[in-house]
């Protein structure tokens, strides 16, 4: 699974051109990943009811609350839920970097939020070429605009994340192991317009160092 | 149940249960466990139609109960379990069909994935096999596990608090690892090392896949094996699967030649299933096995097979070495854990672990260095303790199957040792001296060793798993027993068939050039029949002359190894991130130690800092040029001119410099540099630490002492520690908005104390303003700022 070198030195914090030497540094890390890690993902599509509460995945056990899956999902008839992750070897493989070199753990820490970001667009690949006939409307996740974040054990239990690719949910809902997303797609009839909103929808932009920069993070 | 119930004659399993009450009205996203205990008739239905297929085992509805999921439910784990055991008795009575209590994982990662410790996993699941138990389960059977560590609390739990049977079942993928990375030789030697009645694979593929992996797991245990796997695959769209009964049978026949003889199905399959593989099996029975006896020791992601020689790594030893004598006295895991990754990187294939030193509780501190070491050293450890309480210990929560240094002749040793070797599965070392000391001549120490493997086989410890050590004397004092030790390790290769153990390190003590009589006596030892050295790996003459060795052995085929360990740069641990081209072998050296830092470059910083110490003291050298230069580096990261991994390098140079220093104080006995003493946590709930381990890497390398409390830290134990340790200042981390109260609600503890010590937060989620709404004196929006507030709170 190759990832996106940019995307990952972005995450890594580093702003505007990298210096040469640290973007050949973050490629060679992304080798050494791409080669150990065995990232996952699982998805499944569900028939959609717009109730009073929300919109409800027919027989996931699943109710989408909020204006923003509302926004999202409009004039779609299905949708698909995704679960994705680069896997609990990563985190075994940061722990050890932490312990070896710091800065070199700092790189290899975006390179695996960039690696699950590939692994989420293959997960949309697979979708796409499943419903030659659907849209795929963009992505989103608990957290997102007003989607709750108290959604994500029933993704993950209507995914069977566990079992299908090793993902939990704690207590605190962070999805274990670390480098893991969950994602709603929406399926349409007809072609889809990008409807994320950037900046003003995410829950960092108060502290976003990116914004400070004055540039996005093109989510 | 006698174990002529699963040995020697092929067992029918039953298949799915979750599908089965779906069809009969379980609620999608309900659990399956509750929703059974309301309706016990249903569930009585289903056993019985895999009785009546011919399932001679069967699953109690208990997969996935445990108290943690339970709560809030109303009911508890003891209720639940035993409903469903009593329903699956109702539905065997009187068939001769045995029923087995369903452990299936916790749903939360244990450490050092998650948040869930060892201990804790323990409690749950015994609280889960009494139950069992006690409502009349036949046997308890684990499954669907994927991580080796977990299997190893359930299986403990289950054999040290009921006598039932245990089956092991895990789920790999294709390329044969589990999500965590277990191999299936390390799941094979792991449980049955810790006494698993019978071991298998369920779920995650088709038997078509599972065939290949089965005859691995047979080659690897003498246990009866194991298979229980999906009806193929599932389809995205609508969830079905996508092999019939039929093909499912079919299927199953590779399975059965690998070596299994204990069958059944998993998601998608159906009493049909079970039927049509019932039919298929008729009159078979169990196939010839071949097993391969192996001295082996592993962690899940690393099995080594000693099938050749293999370098224990020595450094972890407090002996000698006053540095590590201090990190263990503080407290100090994380040298300890760099001591470690250091031997990894070199090349070596097991890390003895040793931590005796006075002032340390060898009970306590083993285990919390084989859990640190775990956390992010891949290789199997050679737990070494003459406290066999430390040793239990340590082996009690170790992952994987590990080795034990040492026992000895005496049979008192040998009688409070080796029960525990036997319990945990571990190998052993035998040292050959008893209470009359170590004999002078081979046949002397070979009559100890036959006498401890005498031992070891009367309790069940295979032949593969002792470990002789013939004891390596010091040549310039007593030169004549360096030919004994070499006999003698000849005499229990080739006459007993053991491995053999030296420390060989010890041979030069005393003599000029140690390095080259102590490789001398390696490549001797390796020719007489050494196959596990204890070196330090870090020596490359060490390496060097085993990688000779393996290549004139023929070990090393095509002599591949050695051409690679000598092709232009060091060959590389398997576990290790090369070195990156970014930053070459060899880059322009700098000229001063401030260029040094600014670059990031820590070898020229660590000798340029020992040369320094030539002419400044530590304190001067601190303050006038390590500080100075790190505050530049802190300006251009402010800037923007330079980001957070150059900042975090140059704080890496810093730390040479620091290790020059506190070692250059340890050898004067003073007191080591400290500008100030804090505490670093991520707060409870959160499980990501990479932040505040970026802000502990910078601030101890302004010279403060920081005490990490880590991950997940409740706020308790932060307040405690603030007391206790009467520290000025308190930082807390929190990523997720779902961690804030946590955050609030360790502050409100920290401002309760006597005398509250001043608190700084930073995380991704938290704000200049949330921060002040929640009680804290600073927010810190990265590392670099945090150095500003320490400063600020201790005036340096």
């Amino acid at each position: 699974m190759k990832l996106n070198i940019d995307d990952a030195l972005r995450y890594a914090g580093v702003r505007g051109a990298p210096p040469e030497d640290l973007r050949r540094e973050m490629e060679d890390i992304a080798g050494v990943l791409e080669e150990k890690l065995f990232p996952r993902l699982t998805w499944r599509a569900w028939d959609l009811d717009r109730g009073t509460d929300g919109l409800t995945l027919r027989g996931a056990g699943v109710t989408l609350t909020g204006h923003t899956a509302e926004r999202m999902l409009a004039g779609c008839r299905r949708a698909a839920l995704m679960v994705c992750t680069a896997g609990g070897r990563f985190d075994a493989l940061l722990r050890t970097e932490e312990a070896r070199d710091m800065a070199r753990a700092v790189l290899m820490d975006g390179c695996g939020s960039a690696l699950v970001e590939a692994v989420c667009d293959e997960a949309e690949r697979e979708i796409a070429a499943r419903f030659p006939d659907l849209f795929l409307t963009d992505r989103f996740s608990p957290g997102y605009g007003d989607l709750p974040l108290d959604l994500q054990p029933a993704l993950c239990a209507a995914l069977d994340a566990a079992r299908r690719v090793g993902v939990h949910v704690t207590d605190s809902l962070m999805l274990t192991p670390a480098k893991s997303v969950t994602a709603v797609v929406g399926l349409s009839d007809r072609p889809q317009a990008a409807r994320i909103r950037g900046c003003a929808y995410c829950r960092l932009r108060e502290t976003c160092s990116i914004r400070k920069g004055g540039k996005t993070c093109a989510i | 149940m006698p174990s002529e119930f699963w040995r020697d004659r092929i067992l029918i399993l039953d298949g799915a249960m979750g599908t089965e009450l779906q069809k009969r009205g379980l609620p999608a996203g309900a659990e399956p466990a509750l929703w059974g205990l309301d309706h016990p008739s249903v569930l009585a239905a289903v056993h019985r139609e895999y009785i009546e297929a011919g399932s001679q085992v069967i699953y109690a509805n208990t997969f996935g109960v445990s108290p943690r999921k339970l709560a809030g439910s109303g009911r508890t784990a003891g209720q639940v379990i035993g409903g469903a055991v009593a329903a699956a008795r109702q539905a065997a009575a009187g068939t001769g069909v045995k029923v087995a209590l369903d452990i299936g994982p916790l749903g939360e990662l244990l450490e050092p994935m998650g948040a869930l410790a060892f201990e804790a996993a323990y409690e749950q699941f015994k609280e889960i096999a009494v139950a069992g138990a006690r409502a009349g389960a036949d046997l308890a059977v684990i499954e669907t596990m994927t991580d080796l560590y977990e299997a190893k609390a359930a299986l403990l739990a289950v054999k040290e608090n009921t006598s039932l049977p245990a089956f092991v079942t895990m789920s790999f993928d294709g390329g044969g690892r589990t999500f965590t990375g277990c191999t299936v030789q390390s799941m094979a030697r792991t449980l049955e090392g810790l006494g698993a009645d019978a071991i298998g694979l369920n779920c995650s593929l088709g038997p078509d896949q599972l065939a290949p992996l089965l005859a691995e797991l047979c080659r690897n245990t003498r246990l009866p094996v194991i298979a229980k796997p999906n009806a193929g695959l599932p389809d995205p769209a609508d969830g079905h699967y996508d092999m019939g009964p039929e093909d499912f049978a079919a299927a199953m026949g590779p399975c059965l030649e690998a070596g299994a003889s204990i069958v059944g199905g998993c998601c998608g399959t159906s009493p049909e299933y079970i039927r049509r593989l019932r039919n298929a099996v008729e009159g078979l029975a169990p196939a010839a096995r071949v097993y391969e006896p192996a001295s082996f020791v592993c962690t899940p992601v690393s099995p080594c097979r000693i099938d050749g020689v293999r370098i224990i790594g020595e450094r972890v030893n407090p002996t000698g070495k006053k540095r590590f004598q201090q990190a263990l006295l503080e407290n100090d895991l994380d040298y300890i854990l760099g001591v470690a990754i250091q031997q990894e990187d070199a090349g070596a294939d097991i890390l003895d672990v040793n931590v005796g030193y006075p002032g340390v509780n060898e009970a306590e501190m083993l285990p919390r260095v084989v859990k640190r070491l775990q956390s992010a050293v891949s290789l199997p450890l050679q737990l070494d303790s003459s406290d066999p309480d430390a040793l239990e210990a340590g082996l009690r929560v170790y992952n994987g199957k590990a080795a034990v240094n040492s026992v000895n002749g005496e049979p008192a040793v040998l009688e409070r040792v080796l029960p525990v070797v036997k319990k945990y599965g571990a190998a052993v070392v035998g040292l050959c001296l008893d209470k009359g000391g170590i004999p002078r001549t081979a046949e002397g120490r070979v009559a100890i060793a036959r006498r401890i493997l005498d031992a070891a086989l009367s309790r069940g410890i295979p032949k593969e798993d002792v470990w002789i050590d013939c004891l390596t004397l010091t040549v310039s004092a007593e030169q004549d027993q360096a030919r004994e030790t070499l006999r003698a390790v000849r005499m229990v290769r080739e006459d007993l068939g053991l491995q053999t153990v030296l420390g060989v390190s010890n041979i030069s003590f005393g003599l000029p050039e140690r390095p080259l009589i102590t490789q001398a006596f390696l490549i001797q030892a390796m020719g007489a029949g050494l196959t596990l050295p204890i070196v330090n790996p870090n020596q490359r003459e060490m390496l060097d002359a085993a990688a000779a060795f393996r290549a004139l052995s023929g070990e090393d085929r095509g002599c591949a190894a050695y051409v690679e360990r000598f092709a232009g740069q060091k060959a590389q641990a398997p576990g290790a991130v090369p070195p990156a081209p970014g930053r070459p072998a060899a880059p322009r050296a700098a000229s001063t130690l401030e260029e040094a830092i600014l670059r990031g470059l820590k070898e020229d910083a660590g000798r340029m800092a020992k040369e320094a110490l030539r002419t400044e003291d530590e304190l001067a050298l601190v303050e006038r040029r390590l500080i100075p230069a790190l505050d530049r580096v802190g300006e251009d990261y402010e800037k923007g001119k330079v980001f957070l991994p150059q900042l975090l390098s140059a704080a890496q140079a810093a730390q040479a410099v620091f290790e020059v220093i506190r070692a250059s104080i340890a050898e004067k006995g003073a007191d080591p540099v400290k500008k100030g003493r804090l505490i670093l946590a991520t707060v409870h709930g959160d499980i990501h630490d990479i932040g505040k381990n970026i802000v502990k890497t910078v601030l101890e390398n302004y010279g403060y002492e920081v005490i990490d409390l880590g991950k997940d830290v409740p706020p308790e134990t932060v307040a405690d520690a603030a007391l206790r340790e009467g520290v000025r200042l308190v930082g807390l981390s929190a990523l997720m908005t779902t961690t804030l109260p946590a955050m609030e609600e360790t502050i409100r503890q920290l401002r309760a104390l006597p005398d509250p010590p001043v608190v700084m937060v930073g995380g991704a989620v938290l704000t200049p303003e949330y921060a002040v709404r929640m009680g804290a004196d600073y927010y810190s929006k990265d590392a670099r700022q945090s150095v500003e507030i320490a400063r600020e709170v201790f005036g340096q």
